[in-house]
C-alpha cells in the first residue's frame, strides 16, 4: 500500500511537470492560435540554465529560479518578436509562425548542444536528495516541490484567467481577435506577453525535472510531446484541463511501468497511444470549453 | 513520346555519373538522390495535399527494416521480398491513412508526431527481430540469378527510383487527381460541391506517397547495409519538411532544389559547424518562412517572369492586398 | 413551359436546430429550364432550406427528390455527380490554382481517365486533360473572364470571383444549377451581366433555382417565385402574383413599395 501511495506522489509530480508544459502551449496557443512545439526546447533551455546557476556558479536555489525565470521572460519575448511578429504584421497563413517556430527548435536544441556538449549535466534538486512523509503520502523532497510549484502556478493562472479583467482580455483575444482589437486591446502586447509567460511555465517545467533526468539538449521533444499529450487529454480549453491531463498522463504512464507486465523501454509508447487514442476518438480533451456566461 | 525520352536522357546521365564517381563520393550521391526522391513525395503529401503529416520517415524506415527482415530472417529470395515489401508498404500506409485523414492540420501533425516516435518504441523493443537499439547489420544485397547488383550499377538502380518517383508524383500532380488535392487543400467544402470525396482523396494521397517512401527505404536498406533506430528518428522528419519549405512548398522543382541545397550544405559548412547540420537547416527554415514564403524556387519564377516582360507601372494597392500573395503555397 | 414532372421535388422538407424550427413542411418544384426564385425576409429558411437541397446538410425530415431519385443520405460529394451544382455567395476558390484550372475542378466528376490511367500516363488521359482545359476556356469565356484565364484568382474582383463561381459550376454539366445570393455585393452592370448569364443558362434546358435578397433582380428573372417566411412557404407564384399576395407584403412589413425597393 505504501508502495502505491509512494507511486501516486511521483505520478503526481510528474503529472505536475507534463501540466506546466501543457500550460505553456495554453497559454500561446489561446490567446494567438500559434501552436509551439519549441516548448519542449524552453524547458531544456531553463534546465541548462539551472545547471550553470546551481551548479557551476553555485547561486542560491531562490536567486537561480528568479535568474532562470528572468532569461526563459527574455527568450520568449525574443522568439516572439524575431520570428512570429514579423509574420502575423504581414497577414502569413496560420501555419507559417508554426513551422518558423519549428526551425526555432532545432537552432536552440543545436546551441544548447553545441554549448554544452552531447552529455546529460547535473541539476541539483531544490531542497537536496531527502524524502518527506506527511501522513500517508512519502516522496522525494523534490517531488513535495514540484506539487507545491505546480499548485502555485496553476492556482495563479486560473485566477488570472477568471478574476482579472488583463485576463479576460487573453480571453477575448481567444475568442475574437478582430473584436478584441476594436475594443481597443492590445493585440501585439498580449501576444509577446503570451510568448514570455509561456516561456516562464515552459522553463519552469524544466527547471523542476531536471534533477530527476538531468539537463540533456535531447530532452525537450519527449517533453514536448508529453505536455501536447497532456493538453489533448484534459482539454485545450481551460487552465485546469491542462493540469487534469498532465495527471492523467502521469498516472497511466506510472502504472503502466510499475504494474504491468511490459518491458519498461515499451512504457515510453504510453504517452505516444495515449495521443494517438485521444487525438481519434475525443480530441477536445475532457473538460469542456466553459460556457459563455449572461 | 518527347517525356519518355528526356526521362531516358535524364536516366543515362545521372546513371553514367555514378560510373565516374569513387567510394566515398558514390555514397553521397546515393544519398542525395534517395533525399530528393523522398522530397519529391513527401512536397505531394504536404505541399500539394496539404497534410502536415511527420510519418513520412518512418515509412521510409518501415520499407527499409521490412526488407531487411523478410531477407535475412524469413529468408525469402529478392523478388519475392521486394513483392512483399511493396505490400507491406501500401498495405501499411492505408491502415494509417484511415485514421489519420480523418484529422486535420495540427492535429494532424500532433498524430503523425507520436506515430513516428511510436515507430523508434517498437524498433527499440523488437527484440531480434529488429535488432532492438543496435539495430540490423551485416546482410547483403542477395544475388538474383547468380548476380549481385553492387556498386555503380546498384546506383543505376536509385536513379531509377528517383526517376519513377518523379514521373509517379508529377503525373499525379498534372492531373485531376492533383488539382482535386489542390482543390481540397485550399478550400474542401467547395470542393466537396464539386464533387470531390475529400476524404478518399486525402487517403489516395496518403497512401499513395507513404509507399512510395517505404520504397525508397527499401532500396536504402542495402546502401549502407545497415538500419537502426536512430536513422529513422525525428531529426530527419523535421529535415525533410524544411527542405520541402525551404526549397518551395507544392512544387517538384521547389522539392528537388530543397533537397539538394540542404543536403549539400553540411558537406559545404562543415569546416565552421562541424557535425552541427542541424543548426543550419534550422536557420535556413526559419529564414525561409520569414523571407521567402515561396522557398527559392519562388526566387526563381520572380527572375524568369522579370526576364520575360520588362516590369509595368504597378497600381497603388493596399499593403495588406500586396502581402497576402506571399503566403505559403 | 411544358407539363413535364419536376427535375426536383421537395416535399415536406423540415430542419430543426435543437429547438429552432428553420424549416418546416415546405415543398418546392423546380422544372427543367425554369427559374425558380426564393426569397424571404432575414431569417426565414432561405439559407438553410439551399444548404439542404445542395447536400451540405441533411433535412430532419421530409424528402428531396432529383429526377425520380430520393437525395435522402447522399453525401455532399454526391450531389455534383448527379447533376446538383451549387454556387457560393461568399466566392469560395481555389486560390492556388489558376482561373482556368479552378473550373477543371468543376469537371472532377466528369473526368474519363482513371488513377491507374493517369498513373500510367496513358494517351487517352493525355487527351482528356487537353479536352478538359478546353472546355474550361470555353467556359470561362462563357462568362466573359477570358483574360484572366491564366492568371491567380487572388487578382479577380469579387464581381469576376463570382462569374468563375459560375463556370466552375458550369463545368459540372449541371442539369439543376443553384445559385446562393448571386447578386450580393455585385454592382450594378455586374449584375445586369449576371442576369444575362443566369437565363443563358436557364435558356440550354437547365434547371436554376435561386435565393436572394435583392426582389427587384430575382422578380426580373424568375419565371416562378416562392416567398418564405419563418421557415414556412407562404405563396408561389408567378413574380406578378406573389407581388400582390397580401401575405407577402404582410411579411415584408410594408406595402408594394417596400417589396419593390427591398
Amino acid at each position: 500500500m505504501s508502495d502505491f501511495l509512494e507511486l501516486i506522489v511521483s505520478a503526481a509530480a510528474s503529472g505536475c511537470v507534463y501540466g506546466l508544459v501543457a500550460l505553456a502551449y495554453l497559454l500561446i496557443t489561446r490567446p494567438t492560435g500559434i501552436i509551439n512545439f519549441g516548448v519542449g526546447e524552453w524547458a531544456t533551455v531553463a534546465a541548462f540554465g539551472a545547471y550553470v546557476a546551481l551548479s557551476r556558479v553555485e547561486l542560491p536555489y531562490a536567486l537561480s529560479i528568479a535568474l532562470v525565470a528572468a532569461l526563459m521572460l527574455a527568450v520568449g519575448w525574443l522568439t516572439e518578436r524575431l520570428t512570429v511578429r514579423p509574420l502575423v504584421v504581414r497577414g502569413a497563413p496560420p501555419l507559417a509562425p508554426v513551422l518558423a517556430l519549428l526551425g526555432m527548435l532545432v537552432v536552440v536544441r543545436e546551441l544548447v548542444s553545441l554549448g554544452f556538449g552531447p552529455d546529460p549535466q547535473p541539476v541539483p534538486p531544490a531542497f537536496g536528495f531527502g524524502r518527506l512523509e506527511l501522513g500517508p503520502l512519502a516522496g522525494s523532497y523534490q517531488s513535495f516541490f514540484i506539487i507545491a510549484v505546480a499548485a502555485v502556478v496553476f492556482a495563479s493562472a486560473w485566477y488570472f484567467f477568471e478574476r482579472t479583467l488583463a485576463g479576460k482580455s487573453f480571453e477575448a483575444v481567444a475568442l475574437d481577435r478582430r473584436a478584441a482589437a476594436l475594443m481597443g486591446i492590445n493585440l501585439s502586447r498580449v501576444t509577446a506577453l503570451s510568448f514570455a509567460a509561456g516561456a516562464v511555465v515552459a522553463g519552469l517545467a524544466g527547471l523542476l525535472v531536471a534533477p530527476n533526468v538531468s539537463a540533456h539538449y535531447l530532452m525537450g521533444m519527449p517533453l514536448a510531446i508529453q505536455g501536447f499529450t497532456a493538453l489533448v487529454i484534459g482539454g485545450a480549453s481551460r487552465v485546469e484541463g491542462a493540469l487534469l491531463g498532465g495527471l492523467i498522463l502521469a498516472v497511466a504512464e506510472q502504472f503502466t511501468v510499475r504494474y504491468a507486465p511490459v518491458p519498461p523501454g515499451l512504457a515510453m509508447g504510453v504517452p505516444l497511444v495515449l495521443l494517438i487514442v485521444f487525438l481519434l476518438v475525443r480530441p477536445a480533451g475532457l473538460l469542456r470549453p466553459r460556457e459563455a456566461r449572461a | 513520346m518527347k517525356t519518355v525520352l528526356s526521362y531516358l536522357a535524364a536516366a543515362v546521365a545521372l546513371s553514367a555519373i555514378a560510373f565516374l564517381l569513387g567510394a566515398y563520393q558514390t555514397d553521397v550521391y546515393r544519398k542525395l538522390l534517395l533525399w530528393i526522391a523522398l522530397a519529391i513525395s513527401y512536397n505531394f503529401l504536404f505541399g500539394i495535399s496539404g497534410q502536415i503529416a511527420f510519418s513520412h520517415f518512418s515509412f521510409y524506415g518501415i520499407g527499409a527494416y521490412t526488407i531487411v527482415i523478410l531477407i535475412t530472417q524469413a529468408g525469402l529470395p529478392l523478388p519475392l521480398a521486394v513483392l512483399a515489401t511493396v505490400a507491406v508498404c501500401v498495405a501499411l500506409a492505408l491502415v494509417v491513412a484511415i485514421p489519420a485523414t480523418r484529422l486535420e492540420g495540427f492535429y494532424l501533425a500532433l498524430a503523425t508526431l507520436a506515430f513516428a516516435q511510436l515507430f523508434i518504441v517498437v524498433l527499440n523493443e523488437g527484440g531480434s527481430i529488429t535488432g532492438g537499439t543496435g539495430g540490423l547489420a551485416s546482410y547483403r544485397l542477395p544475388e538474383i540469378l547468380g548476380v549481385r547488383v553492387a556498386g555503380p550499377w546498384y546506383t543505376v538502380v536509385i536513379v531509377v527510383l528517383m526517376l519513377a518517383t518523379l514521373a509517379i508524383v508529377g503525373r499525379l500532380d498534372r492531373s485531376w487527381f492533383g488539382r482535386a488535392c489542390r482543390a481540397v487543400r485550399d478550400n474542401p467544402e467547395a470542393a466537396a460541391a464539386m464533387g470531390v470525396n475529400v476524404r478518399r482523396t486525402k487517403i489516395i494521397a496518403y497512401t499513395i506517397t507513404s509507399a512510395l517512401a517505404g520504397v525508397a527505404g527499401m532500396v536504402y536498406a542495402f546502401v549502407d547495409n545497415t538500419v537502426n533506430p536512430h536513422i529513422f528518428g525525428l531529426e530527419n522528419a523535421f529535415l525533410l519538411l524544411f527542405m520541402v519549405i525551404v526549397g518551395g512548398s507544392g512544387r517538384m522543382a521547389g522539392a528537388i532544389l530543397g533537397a539538394v541545397l540542404l543536403y549539400v550544405m553540411p558537406f559545404v559548412l562543415s569546416p565552421l559547424i562541424g557535425h552541427h547540420h542541424a543548426l543550419v537547416f534550422g536557420i535556413f527554415m526559419v529564414l525561409a518562412v520569414l523571407f521567402q514564403p515561396r522557398g527559392l524556387i519562388g526566387l526563381w519564377d520572380r527572375w524568369q517572369r522579370r526576364r520575360r516582360q520588362p516590369p509595368a507601372p504597378r497600381p497603388q494597392i493596399a499593403k495588406g492586398e500586396a502581402v497576402k500573395r506571399e503566403g505559403l503555397a | 413551359m411544358t407539363a413535364a414532372a419536376p427535375l426536383l421535388q421537395v416535399r415536406g422538407l423540415c430542419k430543426r436546430f435543437g429547438g429552432l424550427h428553420a424549416v418546416s413542411d415546405l415543398d418546392l418544384d423546380v422544372r427543367a429550364g425554369e427559374v425558380l426564385g426564393v426569397i424571404g425576409p432575414n431569417g426565414a429558411g432561405k439559407t438553410t432550406t439551399f444548404n439542404m437541397i445542395a447536400g451540405a446538410f441533411e433535412p430532419t425530415s421530409g424528402d428531396i427528390v432529383f429526377d425520380g431519385e430520393s437525395l435522402a443520405g447522399v453525401p455532399t460529394h454526391g450531389f455534383a455527380p448527379r447533376g446538383i451544382v451549387r454556387t457560393f455567395q461568399h466566392n469560395k476558390s481555389f486560390d492556388s490554382l489558376s482561373v482556368c484550372e479552378n473550373v477543371m475542378v468543376g469537371m472532377h466528376t466528369r473526368m474519363p481517365a482513371s488513377l491507374w490511367q493517369v498513373l500510367a500516363g496513358t494517351p487517352a488521359s493525355h487527351r482528356a486533360e487537353r479536352e478538359a482545359r478546353r472546355r474550361a476556356e470555353e467556359l470561362v469565356d462563357f462568362v466573359g473572364l477570358a483574360e484572366f484565364a491564366q492568371a491567380e484568382v487572388s487578382t479577380l474582383s469579387f464581381g469576376q470571383g463570382r462569374l468563375l463561381e459560375i463556370a466552375r459550376g458550369l463545368a459540372a454539366r449541371p442539369r439543376l444549377m443553384l445559385f446562393d445570393e448571386p447578386a450580393a455585393g455585385l454592382a450594378p452592370g455586374e449584375c445586369a451581366r449576371l442576369e444575362e448569364i443566369i437565363r443563358g443558362i436557364s435558356r440550354q434546358g437547365i434547371a436554376v433555382l435561386l435565393i436572394e435578397h435583392d426582389v427587384r433582380f430575382l422578380m426580373a428573372l424568375a419565371d416562378r417565385v416562392a416567398v418564405l417566411n419563418f421557415g414556412r412557404k407562404i405563396a408561389d407564384g408567378t413574380p406578378e402574383a406573389v407581388q400582390a399576395d397580401p401575405a407577402v407584403i404582410e411579411a415584408y412589413l410594408g406595402n408594394v413599395e417596400n417589396l419593390a425597393h427591398a
